[in-house]
């Protein structure tokens, strides 16, 4: 069988006595894409909310009393966590992210790679989790810049776990060929 | 063994292994799946338990009430906050006083109106609130006051206060209309009429107040001629007190919060003094308050 793309990429980088023993990371190539492409989007979100936690002027007031209402949501006192902002954690979670989702990441062979992915997406997951709960239960009501934050995260879990899985079995099927 | 034979036993190695790839693949897809489907579920849930009303925290605003003793006795205190006091703290540590406006006269049965509007679980209107009363007691007297505090889910939880929401008060200067919108939960309290309405929507926002404070509340219009939304010091002077603390401390011309409560009420005091024509006398020719005029804003 011909080898895939990835395959003879990673034959290409493998020594020549490491060739008839190579594993592939062999993640699929949307995965890889889409990966990235989230964590962009959700750096560039984040980013802007993160402006706006610190350049916004602090206005003594409770603000309108809309369902829709970011700035209810980020003067809320679950805009920050231990004092620091919750925008900054989302910025920092996603650098993080964009780290790891780079073609270089995941085509490393170091599992632990693998595993910071995954673990850092499925805590970002429980956070959003969390931010959730505030915003319907305790805030009373959503930003539409934090939900498109939840969001890109709650596909980037869903993409770096399927992403996960496929690399370890098309790991494993290219060990048995 | 022959080569056949080895190859055959190749072949089925080969095929075994492709079997267990193929299965582990299967395991690995479903645990995937099944996280995706458990965070699916979990936000579904969330959202559902908020449609239906279930979850909601509770926060009685009748839990965050005073009795009927306690209350008097809170707002006796205010109301005898010793002249001298408020004489030596004059504008106090307040920031953002009301600003100069044009506008119509707002009115009531010939007096100059003021008209707040405000929520029960409104940290900044909490804070607010002390001042009001304190300020129109010098020209009236107010009946039905009640105390609550401000939601234990925003910035400055629980700040103590009082509601304007039962109240009334009676004054041959002026005439007050205080709107609590929403009480302590959240919950729909009182409704704005039409005309009190417009003000309140024309006079908070942009350009009177910045676009991020666009119809933010407290909002104060005194007749027409001055306005401010928002609080004028920060709640969290009050953190940690009780209501019978705070209108005991608002008598104590060194403490933070006599700066601030009762400098609030002095410009708020004077403000009132521009609409009444300086009556009565004894009020508005007050050193505090002549101090405090000074500090209204221009607009």
């Amino acid at each position: 069988m011909a080898p895939t793309a990835d395959r003879r990429e990673e034959l290409a980088e493998a020594g020549p006595g490491e060739r008839m023993r190579a594993p592939t990371t062999g993640t699929p190539r949307w995965v890889q894409a889409t990966s990235l492409l989230l964590c962009v989007a959700g750096l560039a979100v984040a980013g802007y909310l993160t402006y706006e936690h610190y350049s916004a002027s602090v206005t003594l007031a409770c603000p309108d009393t809309g369902v829709v209402n970011c700035f209810k949501v980020t003067t809320s006192q679950y805009s920050t966590l231990l004092g620091i902002p919750v925008a900054l954690l989302g910025l920092l979670f996603f650098a993080g992210e964009t780290l790891l989702c780079l073609p270089w990441a995941w085509r490393a062979r170091l599992p632990a790679v693998g595993l910071l992915r995954l673990a850092g997406a499925s805590v970002g997951v429980l956070f959003v989790f969390y931010l959730v709960y505030a915003e319907l239960f305790r805030i009373d009501a959503i930003c539409l810049y934090c939900t498109a934050v939840h969001v890109i995260t709650l596909l980037l879990f869903f993409v770096v776990a399927f992403g996960q899985a496929l690399t370890g079995t098309r790991h494993t099927a290219s060990s048995a060929d | 063994m022959s080569t056949k034979s080895r190859s055959r036993r190749a072949e089925q190695v080969r095929q075994m292994q492709a079997a267990a790839a193929r299965k582990e693949r299967v395991r690995r897809l479903a645990i995937a799946g099944t996280a995706g489907a458990v965070v699916v579920v979990v936000i579904v849930v969330l959202v559902v338990l908020k449609l239906t009303g279930a979850g909601t925290p509770s926060n009685n605003p009748a839990a965050a009430g005073g009795n009927a003793a306690q209350t008097a006795k809170v707002v006796s205190l205010i109301e005898s906050v010793p002249k001298s006091t408020l004489d030596k703290v004059g504008p106090g540590t307040v920031s953002n006083p009301p600003k100069a406006i044009t506008a119509p006269k707002l009115t009531a049965d010939g007096k100059p109106r003021v008209l707040y509007v405000g929520a029960e679980y409104c940290p900044y209107c909490a804070a607010t609130r002390w001042g009001i009363v304190q300020a129109l007691s010098r020209f009236g007297a107010w009946s039905g006051l009640g105390l609550t505090s401000s939601t234990a889910n925003d910035v400055y939880p629980n700040t103590p206060t009082l509601t304007f929401h039962g109240s009334s008060y009676s004054s041959q200067y002026l005439a007050f209309t205080g709107v609590e919108t929403k009480d302590r939960a959240g919950n729909p309290l009182e409704t704005l009429s039409a005309a009190d309405s417009a003000v309140f929507e024309k006079y908070d926002s942009p350009p009177y107040v910045p676009e991020q404070g666009k119809l933010g509340i407290p909002f104060l219009d005194l007749g027409g001629s001055y306005m401010s939304s928002g609080t004028a010091y920060n709640p969290g002077i009050l953190k940690g007190m009780t209501h019978v603390q705070i209108a005991h401390a608002m008598s104590n011309p060194s403490s933070p919060v006599a700066e601030a409560i009762d400098g609030e009420a002095n410009i708020y005091t004077a403000a009132i003094c521009s609409l009444t024509g300086n009556q009565p006398g004894a009020v508005c020719s007050a050193p505090g308050v002549k101090a405090a005029k000074s500090a209204l804003g221009k607009g």
